[in-house]
C-alpha cells in the first residue's frame, strides 16, 4: 500500500512539473517579428518577412527615399533605372556583391559617391544629403536584407552566455 | 534515577539541544540567505563575471556598484530602475547581438536612455527590482511592458503630427482617419471633417434600391468572377471605408426602401447640344473615342478600375477618388453627366475637381463608361424589390439612427450624431478592468483587447454595435499602434510640456485664385504651404521655379516630364484666361527669398560656359544617370529636354547649391560644386529647349 502511494505522489509531481516546465518553454518562444520595430519581406522570397530593429528600419526609410530608384528592380512609382544604367549597379539585398564589402567601404561608397572609390561615377555622393547616422541606418538595413546572409565579422574575445 | 539513566537523558538534551541550534541557524540564514539570491543580486553577479571576459572590462565596470541602480529625472518624475540588471544598456561595445541579454545595449535611437528613462517608452513598473514585477501584469500593476512590435505607440504619446521615424503608427494614424473612425469615436489628434461619409439626401436619384440592398449587405463593387478579388476603390489588401454592418434581410430590405426614398432634388437630364449627338451617336468608333478622352483625361490618377491579366485581377490607378470598374451598373445615366459637370452641386464636399468639359468629351466619355464600365450580373443575386411601402420606410429610418449611420453620412431633416461609439482618446491608459472581456478566450490584456475589438467586435461582446472591418495583419498592428498612443492628457506632468501638437494650417487663398484653386481642387494633390496632398509635386515656390509661360502652357496641356510615372496631372481643359490667373498668382506669391530671379537675369553666359556645363553634364558628374535629355538617360529626376523653357536660371543656380533648401524631401543629392562649375551647368541647362507641341512638362510624384 505505501510503495504504491509514494509511487502515485511522485508520479503526480513529475507530471505537474513538467507541465509547468512545458508552459514556460512555451512562453519564452516569441514570434521574433512581434519583438521587429518593423519588417521588411526577403526579396528573393516574399513568404520569407525579416524583422528588422530601428536602425535597420529607419535604413529602410532613407533606402525606399532615395536609392531604391537604381538599387532594386521595381520601386515605389512603378519600373526601376537599374537596367538603364551602365554598369548596372548591384541589387540592395546582392550579398554576393555587398558582403565581401566592409561597412568602412560601403561608407565611404556612399558619402563620397562611385568616383572617389574607383568605381563609376553614376553613383553621386551623398555625404551632403544624409546625415552619418543615416548613412550607416542603410547600411545595416543592406546587411539585414542580404542573399546570402550576412556574416559579420568575427569579434575578438571569448563568448559568454547567461542562463 | 540511576546514573547512568541521568547520563542518557543528558545525552538526548544535548542532541535535541544541537538540533534545535541548527533549526534555529538555518531559519535565520533564510533572510541573508534570500537576500543573496534576490534576482538583479544574481544578475548584477553575472555582469561582472560578464564584463571580465570582455577586451573593455575596465570600462564596463568603471561605474558599477553592487547596489539598485536607477534612472532619476525628477522634472519628468522618471524613476526607473531598469537598469540595475540591464546594466550595459549604454556600453556602446554591447550592441552586439551576441551579447546576452538583459546586458545588451539598447539599439542606437535618438532619444538616450539616460535622458528618458525607460518606462516612457516602453511601460512596465519602472520601481520594481523583481523581473516579473518589472514586466508582466501584476495584482498592484496593470501596465504590462509594452512589446516591441507597438513599441511606436510610445512615440506617439509625444509626436502628434506625422513622425516618419514611426512608420507603423503613421500607417495606423492615417488608416485611422481614412476609414473615419472618427465618426463614431472620440480620437486624440484626429479632427472631425466636414463630410466623413457621402451626403445621402438625394441617393435615391443617384442609385436604385436594389443597388443600395446589395451595398448594404456588402459594401464592395466589385466581386472578380472566381469571387477572390473583393474591392471598393482599394486593392484587396487596403479597406473600402464603408465597412459591413450584420443587416439581416428585413433590415436590409427597410433600410435600402428608406434610402431610395430620399430624392431632395430631382436630377435635370443635361440636354446635349444636338448637333454633338447627331454626329456622334451613330459612330463605330463612339467607345473608342470615349475610352481615349478617358485615358488622355487621367482619370486613373484618382479612381481606379480593376484589370485581369493572366488570372490576376489588379487594380490599376489612384485611390483618392472610388473605383469605377462597375459605376455603370451602380449610378444613373443622368446623374452620372450632372456629376461630371458638378460634382459639388451634388455633394459640396466632394473632393472632385469641376473639369471643364466639351459637349463632345462629356458625350462620349459618359457613353464609354455606360457602356463598358458596368457588370449586368452585379446585382443578379438582390431580390426584387417594388416601390417600399410605408412600414419599411418607417423601420429604415429608425435602422438609420439605431445602427448608426448618421454618425457618418447626413440626410437633410435627421439630426447628425456624434459620439455614437466610446470615446478612444485615452484609450492606450485604461487598465484591464476597465476593458470588457466578457467569455472571450484572448489573454487579458489591452494590446489583446484592442485586437480582438478591430478584428471582430463581437468576440469581446456579443451585443456590440462597432461594424465589421476587414485589416490585415499589418494594418491590424499598425490600427493598435496608433490606438495604444492615444493616452489623452499626459499622466505624467513632466511630459505635458514636451508634447509636439499636429500643425496643419489650412491653405485656403481668397479672390479669383482662391476660386479657381476650388474649382480644380489643386490642393487634393498638390502641398501649398505644408497643406495639402502629397501625390503632385509641392508648388510652395512654384513660382521662383516656374517660367510663366511654361506654366500657362502645362496648366493647359499637362504631360508628364517622368516617363516611370503612372499617376499623372489630369487633363482639366483649363482655358488660357484661367491657366493666367493660375499662373500669375503662382509666380508672384509662391516664392521662396533664397532664389534671387532679378539677380541671374542679368548674367550672361558665355559659349564657354555651356561647354564646360555639357561636359561636366556629361563626363565629370554624369547627370544622365538620373535625367533624361532628347532620348537617352535615366527615369529618376525629371525630363530637362526643355528644361531651358522651364526653369528659372536663378532657381537651377540655387538649387545645384542646395536641393533640399528648396525642396526639403529631394532625392537629389547636395553636392559640392564651385560657383564655377554651377554657373557653367545652369548656362548649358537653359540651352536645353525643345519647340513644337509634343513637348513633355512635368507633373510627378515628389521631385
Amino acid at each position: 500500500m505505501k510503495p504504491k502511494l509514494i509511487i502515485a505522489l511522485l508520479l503526480v509531481a513529475c507530471a505537474s512539473l513538467t507541465t509547468v516546465c512545458h508552459k514556460r518553454l512555451a512562453t519564452e518562444k516569441p514570434d521574433p517579428l512581434s519583438r521587429a520595430y518593423d519588417s521588411e519581406p526577403d526579396w528573393n522570397d516574399p513568404q520569407r518577412v525579416i524583422p528588422l530593429n530601428y536602425q535597420q528600419a529607419q535604413g529602410k526609410r532613407v533606402f525606399y527615399h532615395y536609392c531604391v530608384w537604381c538599387h532594386a528592380d521595381s520601386t515605389p512609382a512603378g519600373p526601376s533605372n537599374r537596367s538603364n544604367l551602365n554598369p548596372m549597379p548591384p541589387l540592395a539585398n546582392d550579398g554576393s556583391v555587398l558582403n565581401s564589402l566592409s561597412d568602412e567601404t560601403l561608407r565611404n561608397t556612399i558619402a563620397l559617391g562611385g568616383s572617389a572609390v574607383g568605381k563609376s561615377a553614376l553613383m553621386p555622393p551623398w555625404g551632403n544629403t544624409l546625415k552619418q547616422d543615416d548613412i550607416k541606418a542603410v547600411i545595416t538595413f543592406y546587411r539585414a536584407i542580404a542573399q546570402p546572409p550576412y556574416q559579420p565579422p568575427a569579434r575578438p574575445g571569448p563568448q559568454y552566455s547567461v542562463r | 534515577m540511576l546514573p547512568e539513566e541521568m547520563g542518557k537523558v543528558t545525552k538526548r538534551f544535548r542532541w535535541a539541544f544541537a538540533a534545535s541550534c541548527i533549526v534555529f541557524l538555518a531559519v535565520l540564514a533564510i533572510s541573508p540567505v534570500r537576500e543573496y539570491l534576490r534576482s538583479w543580486k544574481r544578475y548584477e553577479r553575472d555582469y561582472v563575471r560578464f564584463a571580465q571576459t570582455r577586451p573593455d572590462t575596465k570600462r564596463l565596470l568603471e561605474d558599477f556598484r553592487f547596489e539598485i541602480s536607477q534612472i532619476w529625472i525628477p522634472k519628468m518624475d522618471v524613476a526607473d530602475r531598469c537598469t540595475t540588471c540591464h546594466q550595459g544598456i549604454t556600453e556602446l561595445s554591447l550592441q552586439d547581438s551576441s551579447v546576452p541579454q538583459p546586458f545588451r545595449a539598447h539599439p542606437p535611437i535618438p532619444h538616450q536612455a539616460r535622458d528618458w528613462g525607460c518606462v516612457v517608452c516602453h511601460r512596465g513598473q519602472g520601481l520594481a527590482t523583481e523581473v516579473r514585477d518589472a514586466h508582466e501584469t501584476t495584482l498592484a500593476w496593470e501596465q504590462p511592458i509594452l512589446s516591441v512590435e507597438y513599441i511606436q505607440a510610445s512615440c506617439g504619446v509625444c509626436h502628434r503630427s506625422e513622425l516618419r521615424e514611426a512608420p507603423r503608427l503613421d500607417r495606423g494614424r492615417e488608416i485611422l482617419a481614412r476609414l473615419n473612425c472618427v465618426g463614431c469615436h472620440r480620437l486624440q489628434g484626429v479632427e472631425r471633417p466636414a463630410m466623413l461619409g457621402p451626403d445621402l439626401s438625394n441617393i435615391g436619384s443617384k442609385v436604385t434600391r436594389s443597388w443600395l440592398y446589395e451595398w448594404l449587405k456588402t459594401p464592395r463593387t466589385i466581386t472578380a468572377s472566381d469571387g477572390s478579388t473583393e474591392v471598393n476603390g482599394y486593392e484587396n489588401e487596403d479597406e473600402p471605408r464603408m465597412p459591413k454592418f450584420r443587416l439581416s434581410e428585413s433590415e436590409l430590405v427597410a433600410l435600402s426602401g428608406y434610402l431610395s426614398t430620399l430624392q431632395s432634388q430631382k436630377i435635370q437630364a443635361y440636354k446635349f447640344d444636338p448637333r454633338v449627338v447627331a454626329a456622334w451617336e451613330k459612330r463605330p468608333d463612339l467607345l473608342d473615342q470615349g475610352e481615349t478622352r478617358f485615358r488622355q483625361m487621367f482619370c486613373t490618377t484618382c479612381h481606379s478600375l480593376a484589370v485581369t491579366r493572366a488570372g490576376e485581377t489588379k487594380l490599376i490607378g489612384g485611390d483618392i477618388g472610388p473605383e469605377l470598374t462597375k459605376v455603370a451598373s451602380k449610378v444613373n445615366a443622368d446623374w452620372l453627366v450632372a456629376w461630371l459637370r458638378n460634382p459639388q452641386e451634388y455633394l459640396p464636399h466632394a473632393e472632385m475637381a469641376r473639369y471643364q468639359w466639351s459637349d463632345q468629351d462629356l458625350f462620349t466619355v459618359t457613353r464609354y463608361i455606360e457602356a463598358k464600365l458596368t457588370d449586368p450580373s452585379l446585382l443578379s443575386d438582390v431580390p426584387s424589390l417594388g416601390a417600399p411601402n410605408s412600414t419599411e420606410i418607417q423601420q429604415g429610418k429608425r435602422l438609420f439612427l439605431e445602427k448608426g449611420c448618421a454618425s457618418c453620412h447626413v440626410i437633410q431633416g435627421v439630426a447628425t450624431q456624434a459620439d455614437y461609439g466610446p470615446d478612444l482618446s485615452s484609450l492606450g491608459r485604461k487598465t484591464i478592468s476597465e476593458l470588457e472581456f466578457s467569455n472571450s478566450k484572448i489573454a487579458r490584456t489591452l494590446v489583446a483587447y484592442i485586437e480582438a475589438k478591430v478584428t471582430n467586435p463581437l468576440s469581446v461582446n456579443a451585443a456590440a454595435r462597432m461594424p465589421q472591418y476587414a485589416l490585415n495583419p499589418g494594418d491590424l498592428a499598425a490600427v493598435t499602434t496608433a490606438l495604444l498612443s492615444m493616452r489623452g492628457s499626459s499622466e505624467q506632468a513632466g511630459l505635458e510640456g514636451l508634447i509636439l501638437p499636429s500643425q496643419h494650417p489650412k491653405f485656403r487663398p481668397a479672390g479669383a485664385f482662391g476660386e479657381l484653386y476650388e474649382r480644380y481642387k489643386c490642393y487634393v494633390c498638390h502641398r501649398f504651404n505644408s497643406y495639402g496632398g502629397t501625390l503632385a509635386p509641392d508648388l510652395t515656390f512654384e513660382g521662383s521655379r516656374a517660367q510663366h509661360k511654361w506654366i500657362v502652357d502645362f496648366l493647359k496641356n499637362p504631360q508628364t516630364l517622368r516617363p516611370t510615372l503612372t499617376f499623372r496631372m489630369p487633363q482639366f481643359n483649363i482655358p488660357t484666361e484661367e491657366a493666367t490667373v493660375l499662373a500669375d498668382y503662382l509666380t508672384m506669391v509662391m516664392q521662396t527669398p533664397n532664389v534671387n530671379l532679378a539677380g541671374t537675369d542679368a548674367k550672361v553666359f558665355t559659349p564657354q560656359m555651356i561647354s564646360l556645363g555639357k561636359q561636366l553634364y556629361d563626363v565629370k558628374y554624369q547627370c544622365q544617370s538620373c535625367h533624361t535629355i532628347g532620348s537617352t538617360g535615366g527615369y529618376v529626376g525629371p525630363n530637362l529636354t526643355n528644361v531651358g523653357n522651364w526653369m528659372n536660371p536663378a532657381w537651377i543656380e540655387e538649387w545645384l547649391k542646395d536641393p533640399q533648401s528648396l525642396v526639403p524631401d529631394s532625392i537629389e543629392p547636395r553636392r559640392s560644386f564651385t560657383d564655377e562649375e554651377r554657373t557653367a551647368l545652369t548656362a548649358y541647362l537653359m540651352t536645353l529647349k525643345q519647340s513644337g507641341s509634343a513637348r513633355p512638362a512635368s507633373a510627378g510624384r515628389g521631385q
